[in-house]
């Protein structure tokens, strides 16, 4: 599959892909804290429908997505490739993408299967550095993101989801700014002109 | 590139699947459905919740409470409200429910009397094999059947409260009607009388009205799905039919029906000799075949075409007044104790109902008054003569339902009401005959959403049948 874009510039900042958006108008009406309603209990359904909607998005690249195409887990040209921490071995590694994403997916996949963490019986509470684990998925999300807008673009834009995806983003990131829970400057680099651009056009509030 | 907007270059790409798996392209579409389906559903809850809440405030605003309580109920509600966005991540499975007993069996699966293992409370569990369905090509049939059920609040309408699926079924999770079906009231009584038959018809006049005002045609109404709650009161189940859920409302199968090629059932018969064995049987008799029949009838995938109107059969279109058709049979039924065409198989059964002019016949030894007798000729009749074709209004008018004051029928007491020992007492319901129904449906794998695990094609047209309803949590337990 050729690459038919003519300048450098990735497609997704291309217009007419930039545009596509499945949900009209601002996210807001979404993200906000519905009144009364429990933080954590929000921030609980929402990190678990992004994960599964970001997962299964995933789930339409993964073809492509091999350790011979992303040999490395990158944001794209120019940004240094993502690194993986065990957190057993406390230990810093460089992996595939298809492999990090696999270890990102699974990480977040038992934290939201575990009764300790996301709780669903009733009665149940949410565990103190419940905060600090969700920015930690988001963080992670992030990534996956960045890596799909960078590496598997074309194969979106081949199966038409531009515009489920860019709207995925958007409400992801809308949400991420709601409740401060967006990763730190660096991280956000890469995906920074797509955030402003999306703000620009109301989208992101 | 085309000309530039805003100073970018608009970027011409050439869209291709070629070359992409068919697992690829059906986790694609699948994952598209479902972000849509997503999008609308939340919005939807957005706004429930929106208006829940004002509603509560401005109630609070005029009973001028003190501060304190009314910052009770609104963090009473708050908490019902997290609760039920808790319920969004819990996914529910066949391991949440224990079988207390099978309680009813249809075309495609059983029904379950089930209790919800964490909170106790009790609901029926209706499973739908996938693979009949789809043999039957019965799939948006099951979307309407959810649709209609969720989303209507109609006390005459059975509840919906979960739907979740695996690899093989669909499941069902309804609010559970303790006092039986009609049918299996008709089986154990043989007929009612004039009041009694008077006040059943008079709420499935209301309930028929009711989703009939829902834009929904149900043309499967039969004495199996108008289910009796715990007060012995009416509720429709079944919305399987609306478009088209059994081989009776397959056109090829009425096709065959007609040309006498079907194999029917119950043995051959000479054409024509039917009238004789009509005068030759007592009502009694015919009362007491009918009913040695009815659960076998009941429990086929044909199902019984007794009650459906002959333009479903003649193809020629047709719209809610065949629904007052199917009300004329069962109402005759009621008052004579067999169905007006009821013969030894469908292809029999078939044949009167088109010659309805010359088949519908009032047995000399069952008294009917006037009244009741021209109800049931002005409902099966002809389409264009038929009462109830515009509107439910028409019915009601009728002579025969004289005296029911239709705003109150369902607070009155019912003529039957069941005698409950508990919340698990199924004593309304043939349990003996479902005996050799396994406890559990036989478990599959849950439908699995992993990256790598591949999306089944057939899982697609499911898209979105997972339900969660809000009442759920703030309903009271029935008993
Ligand atoms: N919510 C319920 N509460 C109690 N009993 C029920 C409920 N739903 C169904 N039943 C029982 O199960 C029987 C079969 O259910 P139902 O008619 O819904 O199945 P079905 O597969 O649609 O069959 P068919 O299509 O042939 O009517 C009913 O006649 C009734 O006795």
């Amino acid at each position: 599959r050729s690459r038919t874009s003519p300048t450098s510039r990735p497609l997704f900042l291309s217009p007419p892909f930039i545009e596509a958006s499945l949900v009209e108008g601002s996210f807001k009406k979404f993200v906000v804290l519905p009144k009364y309603v429990d933080e954590d209990e929000w921030l609980a359904v929402n990190v678990f429908e992004f994960f599964n909607y970001l997962n299964m998005f995933y789930g339409t690249v993964t073809d492509f997505c091999t350790a011979m195409n992303c040999s490395t887990m990158s944001a794209g040209p120019g940004f240094e490739p993502y690194t993986w921490t065990d957190q057993n071995q406390k230990k810093s590694t460089k992996l595939p993408a298809p492999t990090y994403i696999d270890y990102v997916m699974t990480m977040v996949q038992n934290l939201i299967n575990d009764e300790n963490v996301f709780p669903t019986k009733a009665g149940r509470e949410f565990p103190k550095d419940f905060q600090q684990t969700v920015r930690l998925i988001f963080k992670q999300c992030f990534r996956v993101f960045a890596h799909i807008y960078y590496h598997h673009y074309e194969q979106l834009l081949h199966l038409r989801e531009e515009k489920h995806f860019n709207s995925l983003f958007a409400h992801f990131i809308s949400f991420a700014k709601e409740f401060s829970l967006l990763p730190d400057k660096k991280e956000l680099a890469p995906l920074e002109e797509l955030i402003s651009y999306m703000e620009s056009k109301g989208r992101i509030c | 590139g085309f000309g530039g907007k805003g100073g970018q270059e608009y970027v011409n790409f050439e869209r291709s699947t070629e070359g992409f798996s068919k697992g690829t392209l059906d986790r694609s579409t699948a994952a598209r459905l479902k972000l849509e389906h997503f999008y609308k559903v939340t919005l939807d809850q957005a706004r429930e919740r929106n208006e829940r809440r004002t509603e509560l405030e401005k109630k609070l605003e005029k009973e001028d409470c003190s501060g304190e309580r009314k910052n009770r109920q609104l963090q009473s509600l708050g908490r019902k409200e997290s609760s039920f966005l808790r319920l969004r991540r819990t996914r529910l499975g066949l391991e949440d429910f224990v079988t207390v007993k099978v309680i009813g069996k249809g075309a495609f699966g059983e029904v379950r009397l089930v209790q919800k293992a964490d909170t106790g409370k009790i609901y029926a569990m209706k499973t739908l094999r996938k693979a009949d369905m789809f043999k039957k090509d019965q799939l948006a049939h099951v979307k309407a059947e959810r649709d209609v059920l969720a989303e209507s609040d109609s006390p005459w309408v059975v509840q919906l409260f979960y739907s979740f699926q695996d690899t093989s079924y669909l499941y069902l999770i309804m609010e559970f009607l303790p006092g039986g079906d009609l049918m299996t009231m008709l089986i154990k009584y043989d007929t009612f009388s004039e009041d009694v038959t008077r006040f059943y018809i008079a709420e499935c006049v209301l309930a028929i009205e009711a989703i009939h005002k829902l834009n929904f045609i149900h043309r499967d109404i039969k004495p199996d799905n108008i289910l009796i709650d715990k007060d012995g009161h009416i509720k429709l189940s079944d919305f399987g039919l609306s478009t088209g859920f059994h081989r009776t409302h397959d056109s090829a199968y009425y096709q065959r029906l007609l040309d006498g090629t079907l194999n029917s059932g119950g043995g051959h018969r000479q054409l024509g000799s039917e009238a004789n064995i009509n005068l030759t049987l007592s009502s009694k008799d015919r009362i007491a075949t009918w009913k040695k029949n009815r659960r076998a009838l009941a429990y086929s995938t044909v199902g019984t075409p007794d009650y459906i109107a002959p333009e479903i059969f003649l193809q020629q279109g047709y719209g809610q007044e065949c629904d007052w058709w199917s009300l004329g049979a069962i109402m005759f039924e009621c008052l004579v104790g067999y169905p007006p065409f009821c013969s030894e198989n469908a292809h029999e059964t078939y044949r009167k109902i088109i010659n309805w002019r010359d088949q519908l016949y009032f047995p000399d030894d069952v008294h009917l008054s006037p009244e009741a007798e021209d109800i049931i000729r002005r409902l099966i009749c002809a389409p264009e003569q038929r009462l109830g074709r515009h509107g439910g209004e028409e019915i009601k008018a009728h002579p025969f339902f004289t005296g029911v004051d239709w705003d109150t029928i369902r607070n009155i007491e019912a003529p039957f009401v069941p005698n409950l020992k508990s919340i698990t007492d199924t004593s309304y319901f043939p349990t003996e005959d479902l005996e050799k129904i396994p406890e559990q449906p036989q478990t599959t794998e849950r439908i699995n959403t992993n990256v790598t695990g591949e999306y089944n094609q057939k899982d697609l047209a499911f898209v979105g049948y997972t339900y969660k309803r809000f009442d759920e949590l703030t309903r009271k337990n029935a008993l």
